[in-house]
């Protein structure tokens, strides 16, 4: 162990000596991991080409309600499923769905009519995924906009909303006797056109593509629901976990870029070794093979942890509140473990610093990109999107977004973190055999 | 295998097509100094990895250690391993170090700490006279420089056996007469050495006794001297007079004024001659050494290989 100690130690030494190379492999990672930090805490857009996956909380369990829900589950974009209240905010939370939509009480009593205060519908989205709030939005208000087309298309509907907005209309004293006659001037002109409803019915898909909020009126008043925290807003820590920043949201995808670029530039360390000799006396002093892997290893595993550190306390000190500290030091270790696993294998994929530093970022392209560090999975193939399942990248994210915000439980940890752990096992294991059989 | 500290027997090993080592075998002796003598690709090299354990035999043995050693057997094992001091052909330091950090380093993985392992990198640095260096950094060494420190740390843990894979290649001529004087320090106390080179002048100087290989074998192994003796063939007179007396028969060729012949004993036949009347103007004496050995016995010259 003594032996393997003084290998990692010479390897740290070697690295901060070297200060361009230190740069490259603690500092660049550093600077990506805050640029992509930045990029992915922005909103952004972009087209669906992959089903969102929404849960829809029905508290109204009116027709319109039930029309509504039906319609926004026709919009080939989305994916619905009913639930209650707290199992929606929950799936949230887990990442399981991107949003949750509450249609609140007295929804169908006032959704789309333009002249009555709109529906409310509550909408919670998945804080790592705000570029596809954005589009959420869109489709809600154009569902909102085909609900008032049909409604005004519903003869006895109509005449009923226009009877009983007479009545309200009797009632209010507010209202000037000059605005009170444009009012009713404006409901008779509006009973006159029950009798061309039907031509307007045909004319329902352009209107429902109109923006709802031009006009000066809206279809509907939508509002946000905190998903990424449980918190009691009586207590001073609920007070506190809600300041947060884009840092809190982002730092799982900047980190993974730290933690990718560490890997990469530390397998070409070992490759290194190969090209100055210096592999050959390791090899042939008295520590074993597995000795000298493990030093690397452990050197690895303190550089990768040294960079997620910097990038705790950065992401502290620009305002992110980790969930659980225990929970963030765990997804910690797994990360790092597990690339340290995967620069195992990426040092043996070449012979010269060049071919392992070639080969190195084409895997870590592939596997950002696969594991959502580059472009959200949303905008994926269906197909690409579950090989994102296959990325390491997918997992570290998950499991740091467990620590920071998902408030996942041990349990709920062990998944990502299991799965992460395997791979640096798995990674260190066929490291090593093909450094033995080379 | 009585006082030999290291044995190989019928070492084989081949790469695809090619045979590196074909069946070679012998004995490294305590104390001495052992030069494997061949031209590039003799397999010179193979040889030292199979030796320290970095390649397997596809067939025969090595041995390593003696009584007077702890552990003996398969350079594979790490008790072995500490038997043994290389200093490979290909640099093997860490530029970015220090001398005294690549000593102290590998003094570690030798298992040395404390007084003992200052006291080894204190001496390391004499040995190549790198003590007024010690804290810099070896990238910035001249090649002689590096080459030193890349002895010394073969030898930081005090090696049974130092093996020195071609230690003088790309080395001015300065810096390599202070190898050879650090060689020659260490045969003084009994090191016993592996010398591989394929300068027949190195050979002549430092070792004790001389294998000649070519192509993977052996082709002959004895003491420089005996070497000679035995296939080195006659000595070479060539000598240059301003006239030559009428009806005397000479040995060897005549070109003009100059005679060549090869001859056992030249001081005698030149003597003779001299006697006969033969003035001569220049003479020189060629003696034959390993050149010739290599020559007799693989038809080719050393630098032709």
């Amino acid at each position: 162990m003594n032996q393997v100690l003084v290998m990692a130690i010479k390897d740290l030494r070697l690295l901060f000596r070297d200060k361009l190379g230190a740069f490259f492999i603690i500092g660049f990672p550093i600077l990506m991991g805050i640029f992509f930090g930045m990029v992915m805490g922005g909103p952004s857009s972009g087209s669906d080409r992959a089903k969102m996956k929404i849960a829809i909380v029905d508290l109204d369990q009116s027709a319109l309600s039930a029309k509504f829900i039906s319609q926004l589950a026709n919009n080939g974009s989305i994916e619905l499923i009913e639930t209650d209240l707290e199992p929606a905010k929950e799936s949230v939370r887990k990442g399981q769905r991107l949003a949750m939509l509450v249609l609140t009480e007295g929804f169908g009593e006032t959704a789309g009519i333009f002249w009555e205060k709109p529906p409310t519908i509550q909408i919670g989205v998945d804080p790592s995924r705000s570029a596809e709030s954005a589009m959420l939005q869109g489709m809600i208000l154009e569902s909102i906009g085909q609900l008032a087309g049909q409604r005004m298309g519903d003869l006895s509907s109509m005449q009923d909303m226009v009877r009983k907005s007479r009545e309200q209309l009797a009632n209010d004293k507010s209202i000037s006797s000059g605005n009170r006659l444009l009012i009713n001037s404006f409901f008779s002109s509006l009973e006159g056109m029950t009798q061309s409803i039907e031509a307007l019915q045909t004319d329902a898909d352009d209107s429902s593509s109109s923006p709802v909020e031009n006009g000066g009126f809206e279809f509907a008043k939508l509002e946000s629901i905190d998903v990424s925290r449980k918190i009691d807003p009586a207590s001073q820590a609920g007070q506190m976990k809600k300041i947060k920043s884009k840092w809190d949201i982002s730092f799982p995808q900047s980190t993974m870029w730290g933690v990718l670029a560490c890997a990469a530039g530390f397998a070409i360390s070992i490759a290194r070794e190969r090209t100055q000799g210096t592999m050959m006396r390791l090899q042939i002093a008295p520590i074993s093979q597995s000795g000298v892997l493990i030093g690397k290893a452990l050197a690895c595993f303190f550089s990768v942890m040294l960079v997620i550190s910097f990038m705790v306390g950065l992401g502290l000190l620009l305002g992110m509140r980790p969930g659980s500290y225990p929970m963030l030091a765990l997804a910690a270790l797994c990360v790092a473990s597990c690339f340290v696993g995967i620069m195992m294998v990426m040092s043996n994929l070449g012979k010269t610093e060049e071919s392992v530093n070639g080969a190195g970022w084409a895997i870590n392209m592939v596997m950002a990109m696969f594991g959502g560090a580059m472009i959200p999975v949303m905008f994926m193939p269906q197909f690409m999107k579950s090989l994102s399942i296959l990325s390491p990248v997918k997992w570290g994210i998950l499991a740091m977004e467990g620590a920071i915000w998902r408030e996942f439980s041990l349990s709920e940890m062990m998944l990502p973190c299991g799965i992460l752990l395997g791979i640096g096992i798995a990674g260190i294991a066929i490291g090593t055999s093909m450094l033995n059989r080379e | 295998m009585g006082n030999s500290i290291a044995e190989v027997s019928a070492l084989k090993k081949s790469f695809g097509d090619i045979d590196a080592v074909n069946g070679l075998s012998f004995a490294i002796q305590q104390g001495e100094t052992l030069g494997l003598l061949g031209p590039n690709g003799a397999g010179k090299t193979t040889v030292i990895s199979l030796l320290v354990g970095l390649l397997k035999p596809d067939t025969g043995s090595v041995s390593i250690g003696n009584s007077s050693c702890a552990e003996a057997g398969d350079p594979t094992l790490t008790a072995t391993r500490r038997l043994l001091g290389v200093a490979p052909q290909a640099l093997s330091i860490y530029e970015t170090m220090s001398a005294q950090e690549n000593l102290d380093f590998f003094g570690r993985l030798y298992g040395l700490s404390g007084k003992k392992l200052r006291d080894r990198v204190n001496w390391c640095l004499d040995f190549a006279q790198l003590q007024d260096r010690a804290k810099s950094y070896a990238g910035t060494f001249s090649g002689g420089m590096k080459r030193r420190l890349n002895i010394a740390v073969a030898l930081i843990h005090e090696p049974a056996i130092l093996l020195l894979d071609e230690p003088t290649v790309g080395v001015d001529p300065q810096s390599r007469n202070h190898i050879f004087e650090s060689i020659e320090a260490l045969r003084e106390r009994g090191m016993t050495i592996l010398y591989t080179t394929h300068y027949m002048e190195e050979a002549e100087r430092l070792c004790d006794r001389v294998a000649i290989v070519d192509h993977g074998k052996l082709l002959a192994l004895s003491s420089v001297n005996d070497l000679i003796k035995q296939y080195g063939g006659a000595s070479m007179v060539t000598g240059e007079f301003a006239e030559l007396p009428k009806e005397i028969e000479l040995p060897g060729e005549l070109t003009g004024k100059l005679i060549r012949f090869a001859s056992n004993t030249p001081l005698q036949d030149v003597a003779a001659l001299s006697a006969q009347g033969v003035a001569f103007q220049t003479l020189n004496i060629a003696r034959p050494n390993l050149e010739n050995v290599f020559l007799t016995l693989t038809g080719r010259s050393l630098r032709d290989g």
